[in-house]
């Protein structure tokens, strides 16, 4: 019996921007069909950074990324037609006066040649709530319609992967939960898979199969059954600064907890002397 | 009025009229069709770097052929300016640091070289100041010829694949992803640009073809309210005012150049002026 190859698998991607100190290093993941994978992480940590180089915008220093089993480099070009991105909304240019319909149609006219299987503009607008608004201008559209038209767009092509780099950003609370159940019943309907980066805590570690946190030089991932929220909270808002605090200690010779940062140290967790974020996420007993 | 009555009856008249007239209109549809996607593509002041280091290649050709031999004027000038050009692209492309500063250097660089090697070989140095600012009622027969294929060239290239340059200047991550080569239209688009610049010397000099390739674009900009209503509008305007400032350079006498420029400048002033009343006057 043969095994269907996963949709996407990252294998020890590791990336610095020129001179800088590495961002990712040693990624690995990988996503089945109609799977969703979040990413979080804190600004910085290099969630943008990792979705560009998934969409082809930026080249990993090392590592492969496998595209149905095959790796990305055995392509004749970079296998854009295998999934659709949407970049953050704040990135549109904003001088044309652009309508949604035409917006739209940019991307449309790229897929009439090709005979790909594509849907048709009004279907689109109508599955991501904005119809309405089809002749309006984008620029005159609030943050949440915006978003709502960029994924519009990226479906076009019947993607078999969706790249969302946080589409809630910006938004208020209930803008981001009507957002987040939108890209849902896309999964639900289409079957979709979708790697998204988010900073809606609750909403991720509810929709996504996996979870993947990311801050610089740490990454943990596929250990969804060890989470909750209070734990992901803690990655956000103090333990990924904890481990720089870690690390910084062991590079000037340190024994940890010896730090003059580190007598602030009230969190819930076991401190441990190897530089692993795994460990360090368990809580104390 | 006569006197613009009695302009027009010249143009009707006179060959070198009637090429200047024709050579305005191919000209200003082209920079009517370029000037929204500069404008949108924050590119304003990369061709303001192209239209400088015109000047080296116009002194380089100064210094190699006499001024009467206009093509291999042209060509050299071409050549040196699209060398520049593809410098430039290659060095803003997809670049994370602002280029402002690059292109600052770059053509004030040009610039300085080409008054150099134009003071040190040029057969007669006074030549390369006629090119600052041009002179429509010197252009030639081959000089219509030759914008009239840089028109022929030009339209199709923006107007074939329209959508993909849009998706790309609105959206350019989305367009990239969705498999258009951004590095292709990078270059071809500089590279029209320089070919546009060059053509239009004589049109306007070096200096001020800014003024055509920035206003009609902004004037669409500022009225239009969808994609395809800014490209016409831009081209209107473009076509319109630069034929009305021929005119009035022709019943005047006054430098074809810098009338164009003024007349481009105060229509898109008053215009901006009656939106402005208009506005008011509808808020009451």
């Amino acid at each position: 019996m043969t095994t269907i190859p996963p949709i996407l698998q990252a294998e020890k991607i590791c990336f610095a921007y020129h001179g800088n100190d590495p961002i990712l290093k040693d990624i690995s993941f990988s996503l089945e069909a109609g799977e969703s994978l979040g990413i979080l992480g804190p600004n910085g940590g290099g969630k943008s950074t990792l979705m560009k180089i998934v969409a082809g915008l930026l080249k990993p220093n090392s590592g492969k990324l496998l595209f149905d089993g095959i790796d990305s480099k055995h392509f004749k070009s970079y296998p854009f037609e295998k999934f659709s991105y949407v970049p953050q909304n704040s990135e549109l240019n904003t001088i044309l006066p652009v309508k949604v319909f035409e917006y739209m149609n940019f991307a449309k006219s790229l897929y009439k040649t090709h005979q790909q299987n594509t849907k048709s503009i009004d279907e689109l607008l109508k599955l991501v709530g904005i119809f309405h608004k089809k002749n309006s201008l984008i620029a005159s559209l609030s943050g949440g319609e915006k978003q709502r038209v960029l994924i519009a767009r990226a479906l076009i092509n019947n993607p078999k992967l969706l790249l969302l780099d946080e589409p809630s950003k910006g938004l208020d609370s209930n803008g981001q939960d009507q957002l987040l159940a939108i890209i849902e019943k896309i999964k639900e309907q289409e079957k979709t898979a979708v790697i998204i980066i988010d900073h809606n805590i609750t909403q991720i570690i509810r929709n996504c199969h996996k979870i993947l946190c990311l801050n610089g030089n740490y990454h943990w991932h596929d250990h969804r059954d060890l989470l909750t929220k209070n734990i992901l909270e803690d990655i956000y808002h103090c333990e990924f600064e904890h481990l720089l605090i870690h690390e910084n200690d062991v590079r000037n010779l340190k024994e940890p907890h010896t730090s003059e940062t580190h007598t602030f140290c009230n969190h819930d967790h076991q401190h441990s002397q190897e530089l692993d974020a795994h460990s360090i996420l368990r809580r104390k007993k | 009025m006569n006197l613009i009555l009695n302009s027009i009856h010249d143009f009707t008249h006179y060959d070198f009229l009637i090429y200047a007239l024709l050579g305005t209109i191919f000209l200003s549809i082209t920079c009517g069709l370029i000037s929204p996607l500069l404008i949108a593509r924050k590119n304003a002041f990369m061709g303001s770097a192209i239209s400088h280091s015109t000047l080296l290649g116009l002194a380089i050709a100064l210094s190699i052929f006499s001024s009467d031999n206009s093509f291999s004027i042209f060509a050299t000038t071409l050549f040196i300016t699209i060398v520049c050009t593809l410098f430039l692209a290659y060095s803003t492309f997809r670049q994370r640091l602002p280029s402002d500063s690059l292109i600052g250097i770059f053509y004030t660089s040009t610039m300085a070289l080409g008054i150099i090697i134009n003071s040190a070989f040029a057969k007669n140095k006074s030549d390369l100041l006629s090119f600052l600012f041009g002179n429509i009622l010197l252009l030639t027969k081959e000089d219509l010829i030759l914008s009239l294929s840089l028109l022929a060239i030009t339209a199709p290239l923006i107007i074939l694949p329209f959508k993909k340059w849009l998706f790309l200047t609105y959206d350019e991550e989305g367009a990239i992803t969705s498999g258009i080569n951004a590095k292709l239209f990078h270059y071809l688009f500089f590279i029209l640009l320089a070919l546009l610049i060059v053509t239009s010397i004589k049109l306007a000099g070096t200096i001020l073809i800014e003024t055509l390739l920035l206003v009609p674009g902004f004037f669409a900009l500022k009225f239009a309210t969808s994609v395809r209503q800014t490209f016409i509008y831009s081209v209107l305007f473009s076509t319109f005012f630069a034929i009305f400032g021929i005119l009035l350079a022709n019943s005047f006498g006054l430098p074809s150049g810098a009338t164009l420029a003024v007349v481009l400048f105060i229509a898109l002033v008053l215009s901006l002026l009656f939106k402005k009343i208009y506005t008011l006057v509808k808020s009451y």
